[in-house]
């Protein structure tokens, strides 16, 4: 991961979200939290304050009541998490991705963190998921000698769609998004050599 | 703890050291002496709402009272903004280039990387200088002639005509993030340039580039959600005046 992942606790007690902050300072994650006691607002505006990719809500905070506003598309891509006290009941936590029972032991509940942060994406199981593959860098080295998406498409004799899909794959794995930083970065790699670029790199 | 009005200038420095660059573009310099922030404020003529607001939305990231900082003068919001454009220009991006220079003196790297970091960062600084040309050429004296005319509510046709050829939407919509190539620069230097024998001076210019960033970020946040909707508001009153009069 190249950001910092900005998780917001809806949490009324202080013990608890200090308890939460303890637990994901141990999932090797880089995030920072922000921390709400309750909605006095709309659960809307918090969002566009904070921006959070991750909230943490009570069960009590962010109610069933809300159920209805979960598919809009405000909320595409967030993923909530309820904190619940007890086994919960199945149609007041529908509207949560995940829960997670505070009464349970530290062990139990790292394991859950866990398990959600690998289901979400935000941590990997193994380290070297986020290299790039041999397929990504050919289409890195072409985009570094300033071909474009279609020109590379015709080179690897693949779809413009799937050059796209490498594209978004190889930003996300590298942490860089633009053309001549890619450039750079195939250049301290070896992937290309410096007299093969043709004038000024463009973009 | 935010800033306070009635806590002395001196303090506010020893809470947060960097905010003295903000406080800079305020055209306030160092040598507070005992005096408060109210006070150095009168004594530079600084509106100390505006100055707070803004000082504040450094010191915590967390706060950006929208709703307060409509209020402030559009002229007043510009100058600032101007000031930050200058503080990029003259200093903060010159600063950086020098570290990139200074990359080879201790043979830590290759004359080559330093070339190419050294490209990849004028490339950057060619991007940031036309999207602040722009603003500054272009977005800000529009702004400055709108709020000429409504308070003086002059009549002059050539004037008009030219306020209303132009709108704010169109700076709204193509107000480019100038952040990518940092954001890139940072992974750069923290993931795949060659390990140096000493890395002390990648720690500078890193220093700088989160520093930066930051800055920048305030910065358009400013724009887009304060300048924007200020001058949207100065743009309906305009319409309303100008429509009353029928001479025009
Ligand atoms: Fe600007
Ligand atoms: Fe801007």
């Amino acid at each position: 991961m190249n950001e910092v992942v900005k998780i917001l606790v809806i949490e009324k007690s202080y013990i608890i979200r200090e308890g939460l902050k303890a637990l994901l300072s141990q999932m090797g994650l880089a995030f920072r939290m922000d921390e709400a006691d309750c909605i006095k607002d709309s659960f809307q505006k918090l969002l566009e304050k904070y921006e959070p990719q991750v909230v943490i809500a009570n069960q009590l905070q962010l109610s069933e009541k809300w159920h209805g506003n979960r598919n809009s598309t405000a909320f595409t891509g967030l993923i909530i998490i309820g904190i619940v006290h007890s086994i919960p009941d199945e149609n007041q936590t529908s509207h949560f991705d995940f829960t997670l029972n505070v009464m349970n032991s530290k062990s139990a509940l790292t394991n859950d963190f866990q398990d959600i942060f690998v289901k979400i994406g935000l941590v990997s199981e193994e380290n070297d998921s986020e290299t790039i593959s041999e397929r990504e860098a050919d289409v890195l080295r072409l985009v570094a000698l300033g071909l474009t998406n279609n020109e590379i498409a015709e080179r690897l004799f693949i779809s413009v769609h799937t050059v796209m899909t490498h594209r978004k794959n190889i930003t996300r794995k590298l942490g860089i998004k633009t053309v001549s930083g890619l450039t750079v970065y195939a250049i301290l790699n070896k992937l290309v050599e410096s007299g093969e670029l043709k004038g000024g790199r463009k973009e | 703890m935010l800033i306070h009005k009635d806590m002395k200038m001196a303090d506010v420095i020893h809470l947060n050291h960097h905010l003295l660059h903000v406080i800079n573009r305020f055209g306030i310099q160092l040598g507070f002496g005992e005096k408060s922030v109210k006070q150095v404020c009168e004594l530079h003529q600084v509106p100390l709402p505006f100055f707070l607001e803004i000082v504040n939305t450094f010191h915590d990231s967390t706060y950006f009272p929208v709703e307060s900082m409509l209020q402030f003068k559009a002229s007043e919001l510009i100058e600032y903004l101007h000031q930050t454009h200058q503080y990029y220009l003259d200093f903060r991006i010159p600063e950086i280039e020098n570290y990139i220079r200074r990359l080879t003196n201790d043979n830590s790297f290759d004359e080559e990387i330093k070339v190419l970091l050294l490209d990849f960062f004028r490339q950057y600084t060619h991007e940031l200088t036309i999207h602040i040309n722009k603003e500054e050429q272009r977005v800000y004296p529009y702004v400055l002639a709108l709020e000429h005319y409504l308070q003086d509510n002059k009549l002059e046709k050539e004037l008009v005509e030219q306020l209303k050829a132009y709108s704010i939407h169109e700076y709204e919509e193509d107000h480019d993030d100038v952040e990518s190539k940092l954001f890139d620069l940072k992974n750069i230097l923290i993931k795949y340039i060659p390990q140096p024998k000493d890395s002390r001076i990648l720690n500078l210019i890193l220093h700088e580039i989160f520093e930066l960033e930051k800055d920048l970020n305030n910065h358009a946040h400013i724009e887009d959600l304060i300048l924007v909707p200020i001058v949207e508001k100065m743009e309906q009153d305009f319409l309303t005046i100008s429509n009353q009069d029928k001479t025009l």
